[in-house]
């Protein structure tokens, strides 16, 4: 089938309203014309407008294309379509007028939506991103946003392999800082929602945008700080009746797996170590053979195993691959049907997904069914439309600790079998690290479901009072009911022993509605264009939630495992939230002769978040543009000019995301919290000292109140370009961008004699990130056929904190006292001492600074500042490596991010290859702990760098001497751990055909597409020199979820 | 439309959202609030956390000789170990920032219960008076461990209002006033607390007392600037001298009758020997019972157990143990030659104590015989020798034992003070007065009943675990006994009775040693344990923690540091 373009169906919409105010206006002396429109790709093209010009008389095609028109014989017919030039045909006489549309490179007139409003392309003065979703719909993946990756100039998606397909999106570097967060708003069908859309049903996706900056944004000013993606779903189309079935099925790889020790090479580094530290290698597992020769060097003969590696003999030494145990090829499956109908009294379509995605780690799977109507219907002449949209899903996850299980497959010992002589758990013996099995972890987490139904949807009527004025009411709710039975099973795996078992059975429910009205004015009179929206909106969340647990059952199976059936512990618990929104809105935008553009917006926004006399933020923005290419000095000089724009817009935006409660202060009692791994902040106390029962519990401060908190705010300024040549062959845009968040809503550590309860939310600090984004794109079919699509955007920002109060500046990285405040620097910057290469002998260390733990083989850290004679922080080396020689050595910032997407199609073949990178990013490579020291964390199994680690006779390598202590603290933060991330993808490479006609038809089908494609394919990183990143994938440099390479086949049949 | 106009008319009332399941201070002024804010107050005792435990052994032990860090590594805590070996020790040592926020935690918690109760009427609230007696002591209980571990500190009570809080200094009182003022509580608790308590978990007019001479004691060493003792009040030490006398002739407290009853959670309910403890529960409606979470750490890692090994005694301290033909310490040779394992154990004589606090390969666990110590319970052999510590542990089929995987607790109440702890003061005070005479008998009552504590200690076939040789002192039989040897038994007393007990540290400073004898052991431990060789303490700088860097920020530079930091 044809590739389904989102704008050929918005304009079933326009060409119906276009329809409705020609009416019935045709005169008397016809010529009836019939004929079928195609693409360029010879496929039928419904939702053709065709007008008899200089009339009003016109109509549209159908599903197949074709058109019949009652037409003055002597006129000319103009064929138009959003996306496509239109063309224009002199009637002559002929009853059969056949058109082949080609489509306008990069359509100025596309419609976009920018909130509450729509706007042509031509029109845009803010900085909007739109997405093509074309180049998307057919990647495998269950979260729209996911595929977004390097997509869209200026936004910049981090994502792992998780089935659960989560992803983070930070536009223009994000605005906030501390706990507040950097996601953008999303705003689905007019309804907003700051998460889970990967519980939309991809397929459904209509059209996407991305507003990037204030002007465009702060039309949703009270949480547009971090930018705002527009999302609407399809609808079914006007004369358009059609069935759709996609289908894909994709294999994925663990291909990005860690080199670690085997057993045997766990015992030579072992072995190593204690004879570079001068003592007698000994091993509770491994027996060493070993002689001295005669230059005194110590050598190796035969390492021995025991038959058992545990005391009560039920492990036998084993060579395990922990991460082949812990990984699989895996499987992602997606079936989506679509039903869709229209005409003249409104359209519906119903739409249904199943996906099933396994992920490479064993037992990890996502299991989603979502299922979609959306449909209008119109009354009174059209004048008024009623409608809803309506998604409900269901998300079913495993919940696999992933977190812990890539961390174990690195340090478990390969000596540990995956399962003892009898059938039990393998796991650690004596003399090891107190790690679990990981493949123990996966089994006996692989019973606990989290399940998620969501209802998301809603019920609009739109009314045009008189011609061009138009009030919409709109009412959503955003439901999402979770449900989660975890069920811990007692475990003995090695000495790691539980008899605990245990049922947490826990729900939260989370309801917010959305009610927003808005008047709407377009005028066309003459060379003037106005469009003004004015609109209220009301938005109130709730949250609640609750848990039971038992422990003490007999029987450890989930069909047992309820809480009815426990006997011990009997415990339960839950608590609430919520707030509410209520804004005033008016946006207008006026267009003079289709030159001059301006944008005006203003949005007063009250939040229950903030204090009396602060509920209210104020947020204006305007945007100016001019159309140099609608000049007649331009367009007769240099007619090669087929767009020319520049843009300015500045705007302030808001942001509110904190505590529900920050301006209240308060207190709670704590009858008991699970002190595991946080600290007991409990209120309860055995006071009359019965050791058990019920316990008397007070009450601790939990906030110090704010009431006189306020909007966060975030000006933004915006000047762009945009450029078209040659009919739009060559396009492209150039944005600037300057953002200052100010009054940052920061939660900030505070003087402890405060005690506990003393946080407090305050209007604290100041952020700036400035930044552009570039795009460019070429399309042109030759006249050979071979059509060719690239686009390419690259973007960059810079981060800093500009403004923190001196008290709190210790609270993030630097040294304050010593004049290295963050100020200036990104807050999230590696802060630390810089590791400086390798003691290659005593000379050397004897000629360097004090530096407590020095010695051959051990790394050298740099002198680069010490304390004057009146105690003055001053760069200067002081002959001392101290805390004082920490300095930057990184910023987690990319330099830019960029992505490149090229598709040649020719004939009925079509090829799409789409590179995604990232530059100059520093990570920290959390696994470097473990892949290159057998000293900081013993008991574990190591990175076989070790195995190329400093010896007197191996002095070229980075990797420190092998040592048992770490007696020199190489462990602290240091440029060690810091290595380049940039990074190169491929990460998309598609071959599509689109089945000739004639053979369609003889199936019965109206279009059927198969193609094939591969992701993450291939991966270019830094690999020499110092800074070179020694993990397997820099997108994943901790224990996140790995990035498979998968690849997958698909079908697309229209019917 | 009307709608819209609805909304805007009604938009502020919409704006309201009440806070969810919080009580705010105005609903707290009711005498069962009040009771209740008491109670957390107390709860702060037993809000543990390895990271910061109550028990205090990272501060004391683990820096004082008697005690390695433990754990996998030195790199797992690193924090403690940082503490552990000195040098390399910062002021943004984020645990010890911990420690002192969760302190002043406890502080809050008891102004903030004071401030409900001062504004009760004693016709609204009897108790009234005693409540403010409790919440004094737990707030000085908390203010006392500052003192040790940070020498300076601010001083924060329930009159201390809104923003005020920011332009108190640490050096508003001097070193002496800090003390007095924590005595001031005591006192106020003393003078109203009752002789006994229905609540066993409450403090008393005794505990309050023994506190108070634990006060005097400690000031009694007079401290310059440099952290040097320059000399010892002796008004101080004669009122030690009175105030344990008070709380002996009380009869309330006695020793029990074996040393290892302290150490079992059995012997928690109705203990003669416990002074003030925190209270532990289990079973108790909370998720994981109110246990003694700052020693989750510190179990060995046979499957009854599994993690994580911190705590680990040293070979010093195992050598300490060793007494000489005369069944005495050897104060000078102790340390001459290792006792490690086997055979070590039956060819020296030892201090009964020994078996009660360390595990030693082939002795018998927590005092059963038929769950014997094996090496490789031990983690990091290679790094951390092969012992592990007893006295915080408990066996594994106590009906207080509970497994919170992957850690390990129970619901043994944790002592802060015990008589022979008290006992002990006094006889310190003594013999710093001079009156050493006075102070044998004391410390023979202690060895004594040491002594008197093998009957635990036995294999199945009946022989002693180790072999045990003690004796009281005997002057002119087996010692001579003036003020020097008297003042060196009573310290080498002090280390075998309270070892692993988060005591030591704070005598080694408050005796004025800890420079010399920390850097002695350095010397000696790091030829067994190499990691230890670039440990070194400083004297005038490290008797004291650092005040946490971060603290010195946030109150703008208006807390000075430390010396030597």
């Amino acid at each position: 089938m044809k590739k389904t373009n989102h704008l050929k169906k918005f304009t079933g919409l326009i060409t119906l309203i276009l329809l409705f105010l020609v009416s019935m206006n045709a005169s008397a002396q016809q010529i009836s014309v019939s004929g079928n429109i195609k693409d360029s790709k010879g496929e039928g093209l419904p939702g053709v407008t065709v007008i008899e010009k200089g009339t009003v008389n016109g109509t549209v095609t159908n599903i197949d294309g074709n058109y019949s028109l009652s037409v003055d014989g002597k006129s000319t017919l103009v064929f138009s379509f959003i996306g496509m030039t239109t063309k224009e045909v002199l009637v002559n006489g002929q009853s059969s007028i056949n058109v082949v549309m080609t489509e306008e490179n990069i359509g100025l007139e596309q419609i976009v939506v920018t909130g509450y409003q729509t706007q042509k392309k031509a029109d845009l003065t803010g900085a909007v991103g739109v997405v093509e979703v074309d180049q998307i719909k057919e990647l495998p993946t269950g979260n729209a946003v996911k595929a977004l990756q390097g997509r869209v100039a200026g936004v910049y998606v981090t994502t792992d392999g998780n089935p659960g397909d989560y992803a983070t999106v930070r536009i223009r570097g994000g605005s906030t800082m501390g706990s507040g967060s950097n996601n953008p708003l999303y705003i689905i069908d007019g309804m907003p929602t700051t998460g889970g859309i990967e519980q939309l049903n991809p397929n459904d996706i209509e059209t996407m945008q991305v507003l990037k900056d204030a002007s465009a944004a702060s039309i949703y000013g009270s949480r547009a700080n971090n930018g705002v993606i527009l999302i609407t779903t399809r609808k079914g189309k006007e004369g358009v009746s059609k069935i759709e079935f996609n289908a894909y099925a994709t294999i994925q790889n663990y291909s990005t797996k860690l080199d670690v020790l085997n057993t045997y090479e766990r015992g030579l580094v072992n072995w190593q170590a204690s004879i570079n530290d001068g003592l007698t290698p000994t091993s509770s597992i491994y027996k060493y053979d070993w002689h001295t020769d005669s230059n005194g060097n110590a050598v190796l003969d035969r390492i021995l195993l025991p038959e058992y590696i545990d005391p009560s003999h039920t492990m036998h030494p084993a060579d395990t691959k922990w991460f082949d145990e812990v990984s699989q090829q895996s499987l992602i499956q997606s079936y989506n049907l679509t039903f869709s109908n229209g005409n003249d009294k409104g359209s519906s379509l119903i739409s249904l997904n199943y996906y099933n995605h396994d992920g490479i780690i064993k037992e990890t799977n996502s299991n989603k069914i979502t299922a979609r109507i959306n449909s209008d219907y119109k009354f009174l002449d059209g004048k008024l439309k009623v409608g809803e949209n309506l998604l409900i899903s269901k998300v079913d996850n495993t919940d696999i600790p992933i977190g812990d299980v890539m961390y174990l497959a690195l340090v478990q010992q390969p000596v540990v079998p995956v399962y003892s002589i009898d059938g039990g758990w393998g796991g650690p013996a004596p003399g090891m690290t107190d790690r679990h099995n990981p493949v123990r972890l996966i089994e006996q987490n692989k019973q606990n479901h989290s399940k998620t139904a969501r209802v998301f949807g809603n019920m609009f009527a739109d009314l045009e009072i008189i011609k061009g004025l138009n009030f919409r009411t709109n009412y959503g709710i955003d439901y999402t009911e979770n449900y989660y039975r975890k069920m811990d099973y007692s475990y003995a795996s090695g000495f790691l022993i539980s008899d605990i078992n245990r049922t947490t059975t826990s729900q939260w429910h989370n309801l917010s509605w959305t009610w927003t009205n808005t008047l709407n004015y377009k005028m066309e009179t003459g060379l003037h264009n106005i469009d003004v929206v004015a609109g209220t909106e009301a938005i109130k969340a709730e949250y609640e939630t609750f848990y039971g647990s038992r422990e003490g059952y007999v029987i450890e199976d989930p069909d047992y495992m309820f809480l009815d059936a426990g006997t011990e512990k009997i415990l339960n618990g839950g608590g609430g939230a919520g707030n509410s929104l209520f804004s005033l809105f008016a946006k207008a935008n006026y267009v003079y002769n289709q030159k001059y553009l301006a944008s005006l917006t203003v949005r007063r926004d009250g939040s229950s978040r903030f204090g009396k006399d602060n509920l209210y933020g104020t947020f204006p923005a305007f945007s100016l543009g001019w159309r140099l290419s609608e000049e007649g000095f331009l367009k007769e000089s240099l007619p090669a000019i087929s767009n020319l724009k520049i843009r300015a817009g500045w705007g302030i935006t808001g942001n509110q995301e904190i505590s529900n409660d920050a301006i209240y202060s308060i207190y709670r009692t704590d009858y008991g919290v699970d002190p595991t791994w946080v600290f007991d902040t409990g209120t309860a106390y055995d006071i009359t000292g019965s050791d058990s029962g019920s316990l008397p519990s007070g009450y601790r401060k939990i906030r110090e109140g704010n009431s006189i908190l306020k909007w966060e705010e975030a000006k933004q300024t915006n000047l762009g370009i945009d450029f078209g040549f040659l009919d739009q062959t060559f396009y492209g845009s150039f944005d600037y961008f300057m953002k200052e968040t100010s009054d940052i809503l920061i939660e900030p550590p505070y003087l402890a004699v405060k005690g506990e309860g003393g946080n407090q939310w305050v209007n604290g600090a100041t952020l700036e990130n400035k930044g552009w984004e570039f795009v460019l794109g070429y399309n042109k079919t030759l006249n050979n056929g071979l059509g060719i699509d690239l686009t390419a955007n690259i973007s960059s920002y810079k981060r800093k904190v500009t403004y923190l109060p001196d008290e709190v500046l210790t609270g993030y990285p630097g040294d304050p006292a010593n004049g290295k405040s963050v100020l200036g620097q990104s807050d999230i910057v590696h802060f630390g001492y810089i590791a400086d290469g390798i003691f290659q002998n005593q000379a050397e260390v004897d000629n360097y600074p004090q530096q407590t733990g020095k010695d051959i083989g051990r790394i050298k850290y740099k002198d680069i500042g010490g304390l004057d004679e009146n105690g003055k922080y001053i760069n200067k080396p002081d002959g001392v490596v101290n805390d004082l020689d920490r300095t930057w050595i990184g910023d987690p910032n990319p330099d830019f991010i960029y992505g490149l997407n090229a598709v040649f199609s020719y004939k009925n073949f079509d090829l799409n290859l789409f590179f995604q990178g990232i530059q100059g990013v520093d990570v920290y490579n959390e696994h470097k702990h473990l892949t290159d020291f057998t000293s900081i964390w013993q008991g574990t199994n190591f990175g076989t760098r070790t195995l190329d680690a400093w010896t007197p006779t191996n002095t070229g390598s980075t990797v420190p001497m092998l040592t048992l202590t770490d007696t020199n603290n190489e462990n602290r933060y240091s440029s060690y751990f810091i290595e380049n991330g940039s990074y190169l993808k491929l990460r998309n490479l598609q071959i599509g055909y689109n089945v000739p006609d004639k053979l369609i038809k003889s199936l019965k089908l109206s279009s059927a597409r198969i193609y094939v494609q591969g992701q993450n394919v291939l991966t270019f990183k830094d690999s020499k020199g110092n800074n070179q990143f020694t993990g397997v994938d820099p997108e994943s440099p901790g224990f996140a979820y790995p990035n498979p390479t998968s690849y997958s086949i698909g079908v697309n049949l229209t019917f | 439309m009307i709608a819209t106009g609805f909304l805007v008319s009604c938009s502020d009332s919409f704006l309201e959202m009440a806070p969810k399941s919080t009580i705010s201070s105005d609903q707290l002024l009711t005498p069962e609030n009040a009771e209740g804010m008491a109670i957390a107050a107390y709860s702060e005792l037993g809000n543990d956390h390895y990271t910061a435990p109550n028990s205090l052994w990272p501060y004391a032990d683990n820096t004082s000789g008697d005690a390695y860090k433990g754990g996998g590594g030195t790199g797992d805590i690193w924090e403690f170990n940082f503490m552990e070996l000195f040098a390399f020790n910062t002021t943004d040592n984020p645990l010890i920032d911990q420690k002192w926020y969760r302190l002043y935690v406890g502080i809050g918690r008891a102004n903030e219960a004071l401030k409900v109760i001062n504004e009760l009427t004693a016709n609204e609230f009897p108790n009234k008076t005693e409540r403010q007696a409790e919440m004094r002591f737990l707030r000085a209980h908390h203010y006392f461990i500052l003192k040790t571990m940070f020498k300076y500190i601010p001083w924060i009570d329930e009159t201390v209002s809104g923003e005020a809080f920011k332009e108190i200094s640490n050096k508003e009182f001097t070193d002496q006033e800090l003390w007095d003022k924590i005595a001031d509580e005591f006192q106020f608790a003393a003078e109203n607390l009752p002789e006994m308590q229905a609540e066993k978990g409450r403090v008393n007019k005794y505990a309050a007392i023994a506190y108070l001479a634990k006060t005097r004691l400690y000031q009694a060493y007079e401290q310059n600037e440099q952290n040097a003792v320059t000399s010892i009040n002796s008004s101080k030490l004669e009122q030690v001298v009175s105030l344990v006398n008070q709380v002996i002739a009380s009869g309330k407290y006695s020793l029990f009758p074996d040393f290892g009853y302290n150490f079992l959670q059995p012997h928690d309910d109705g203990s003669t020997e416990s002074v003030f403890a925190v209270q532990r529960s289990i079973d108790d409606g909370t998720p994981k019972g109110r246990l003694d979470w700052g020693n989750m750490l510190n179990y060995p890692m046979n499957p009854e157990y599994g993690c994580c090994w911190f705590h680990i005694p040293t070979q010093n301290l195992v050598n300490s143990f060793k007494t000489d033909e005369n069944g005495l310490p050897q104060f000078n040779t102790f340390n001459n030659s290792d006792v490690k394992e086997g055979a070590d154990f039956q060819n020296n004589t030892f201090d009964v104590r020994l078996d009660h606090t360390v595990a030693i390969p082939g002795h018998p666990w927590k005092y059963d015989p038929n769950f014997i110590y094996q090496k490789d319970w031990a983690r990091a052999i290679q790094i951390y020798g092969h012992f592990s510590s007893l006295k915080e542990s408990q066996h594994y089929e106590c009906a207080c034992f509970q497994k919170v995987p992957p850690f390990i607790a129970s619901s043994k109440n944790t002592d802060i003070i015990r008589y022979a702890d008290v006992l002990l003061w006094k006889a310190e005070a003594l013999i710093e007065l001079g009156r050493q005479n006075e102070a044998l008998p004391i410390i023979n009552e202690v060895r004594q009943r040491a002594a008197n504590s093998s009957g635990m200690l036995k294999f199945n076939d009946g022989n002693p675990v180790s072999n045990y040789k003690m004796e009281i002192y005997k002057p002119g039989e087996n010692c001579t006994w003036d003020q020097d040897f008297a003042r060196q038994a009573l310290r080498w007393e002090r280390r075998l009775e309270l070892a692993m007990e988060g005591i030591r540290f704070f005598d080694l400073v408050r005796w004025g040693i800890a420079s010399d004898y920390i850097n002695n052991y350095f010397a000696k431990e790091s030829t067994k344990r190499e990691y230890l060789k670039d440990g070194k303490f400083t004297k005038g700088k490290h008797e004291f923690f650092p005040i946490p860097q971060n603290q010195v920020d946030f109150s703008k530079g208006l807390y000075k540091q430390n010396n030597g930091w």
